[in-house]
């Protein structure tokens, strides 16, 4: 037996430290989140180096991409300028979403408030001329509208539809010089006609005792049938009272903003 | 002494490599492994005490380094350097594409028991359908890693006038010996 073991020492050594290894693997395996003395030394031990080799790597990695290997820096930055450009004007495209979605909110609100049935339209063109003070909306006949249609905007009364056209229609702003709109000043519900100067408007026939000043709301009155009562027009800009007349002056500053209107609302229906 | 530790701290170089700045420039299956080398030429022309246990050390730290039990690579490397000295003493270790072919067949063997290992006493999984289409990837990056290390050792050796350690293996080399 002694000779038999003799004779193959050295192959039952080998067999014997194989099964040990494998018995540690198995043994291991069963206590897989214990970490061992062994691991925790070494990978102690390896960590200042890991470290040191990692921030060497990375500097060298650094250097070698920033300033050595150019070769196709020029390509990617083209590429890249191509792919900013693309992405600033999609960007863009994307805030006038956002700014769209506001102002078509504030329409909505609006609505709500107005009760009454609305159609909204986009503004399309402005006048040509340089004293008629109009807009082109693109909505028409074919979506029900006719001329003398109310149209407002969120910010209050953007004037009515004087002509309209199957596909289209167009809309004398309350600024223009042949508009006209029976109003009253909200806080003292004096009356009187808003009537367009251009750029500004004036409260006609208000008596030169009423109580007017600066910064008072006027509002639609309701009378005419043509626009409903209580939409803004505007704010009292200036007031002038001569010694002597029957009337007292009121200039009107609109409360829409003609030069960036771009969504409206066509009021269509009657009062619900 | 000066050799035991002169292996450890290759291997620990290896693994350093292997974790830190291969992974920068190559891709994953392309990554070599060293330790295998080592290994195998272990197996080839160190004393048999010393190289079992700078074996064992070896395949202790590649556990460590990677995410597999303790054992695992300390079993799969031991038998590896069994094999390579029970098949050394058959083998013509003059020749240096010898090393080459042997690094294939190591490398074919690493995967055949981390496969079996995983498989009977683990059961990882899929192992076989992750190892198997990387394993020519590894063959071939350990076989031009192990050609590299060979050409820059005997080079190195050559010029420095020293023919111990790998460089004996072009002379002679089957004298070892538990």
């Amino acid at each position: 037996m002694r000779d038999l073991i003799k004779r193959y020492r050295n192959l039952l050594l080998a067999a014997a430290l194989l099964i040990a290894t494998l018995l540690l693997y198995s043994y291991n395996l069963r206590q897989k989140d214990a970490t061992t003395f062994f691991e925790r030394a070494v990978l102690t031990l390896a960590s200042p180096f890991q470290s040191v080799i990692d921030n060497i790597t990375d500097g060298i990695s650094d250097g070698w991409q920033h300033y050595l290997w150019l070769v196709d820096t020029e390509k990617r930055n083209d590429q890249l300028e191509q792919e900013n450009s693309q992405l600033h004007s999609a960007l863009q495209q994307v805030e006038e979403f956002r700014l769209q979605n506001e102002r078509l909110r504030k329409l909505l609100a609006f609505v709500d408030d107005l009760d009454r049935p609305a159609l909204p339209a986009q503004v399309i063109g402005e006048d040509v001329s340089s004293w008629a003070r109009t807009v082109t909306i693109d909505k028409g006949s074919r979506a029900g509208l006719r001329a003398g249609l109310p149209v407002v905007a969120a910010e209050g009364v953007v004037g009515r539809i004087i002509k309209a056209a199957p596909n289209s229609s167009r809309v004398l702003l309350v600024t223009d010089a042949s508009s006209a709109i029976a109003a009253m000043v909200q806080r003292t519900r004096t009356r009187g006609v808003v009537r367009g100067l251009g750029a500004k408007m004036s409260l006609d026939y208000a008596l030169r005792g009423a109580d007017i000043e600066r910064d008072d709301l006027l509002v639609s009155s309701g009378m005419g049938g043509v626009f409903p009562k209580g939409l803004p027009l505007g704010k009292v800009s200036g007031v002038e009272r001569d010694q002597y007349g029957l009337f007292q002056w009121v200039e009107v500053s609109p409360a829409v903003d003609f030069s960036h209107l771009e969504e409206v609302l066509v009021i269509v229906g009657e009062d619900q | 002494m000066k050799g035991f530790v002169g292996y450890l701290l290759f291997g620990l170089l290896a693994l350093l490599l292997r974790t830190s700045v291969f992974p920068l420039f190559l891709p994953p299956g392309f990554c070599p492994d060293l330790l295998l080398v080592l290994v195998i030429y272990l197996g080839l022309s160190e004393n048999m005490l010393r190289a079992v246990l700078v074996t064992l050390l070896l395949g202790g730290m590649q556990d460590s380094f990677s995410s597999t039990t303790l054992g695992l690579y300390i079993f799969v490397y031991l038998a590896i350097l069994l094999l390579v000295r029970l098949l050394s003493e058959q083998l013509n270790l003059e020749s240096p594409p010898l090393l080459v072919l042997l690094m294939i067949g190591g490398t074919f063997v690493q995967n055949f028991l981390l496969v079996c290992c995983l498989t009977i006493f683990a059961d990882a999984g899929p192992v076989v359908q992750i190892l198997l289409p990387s394993l020519a990837e590894q063959m071939l990056a350990n076989l031009i890693s192990a050609s590299l290390l060979l050409f820059l050792v005997l080079k190195i050796q050559f010029l420095f006038g020293n023919r111990a350690g790998l460089a004996r293996l072009g002379y002679q080399s089957k004298r070892h010996g538990i």
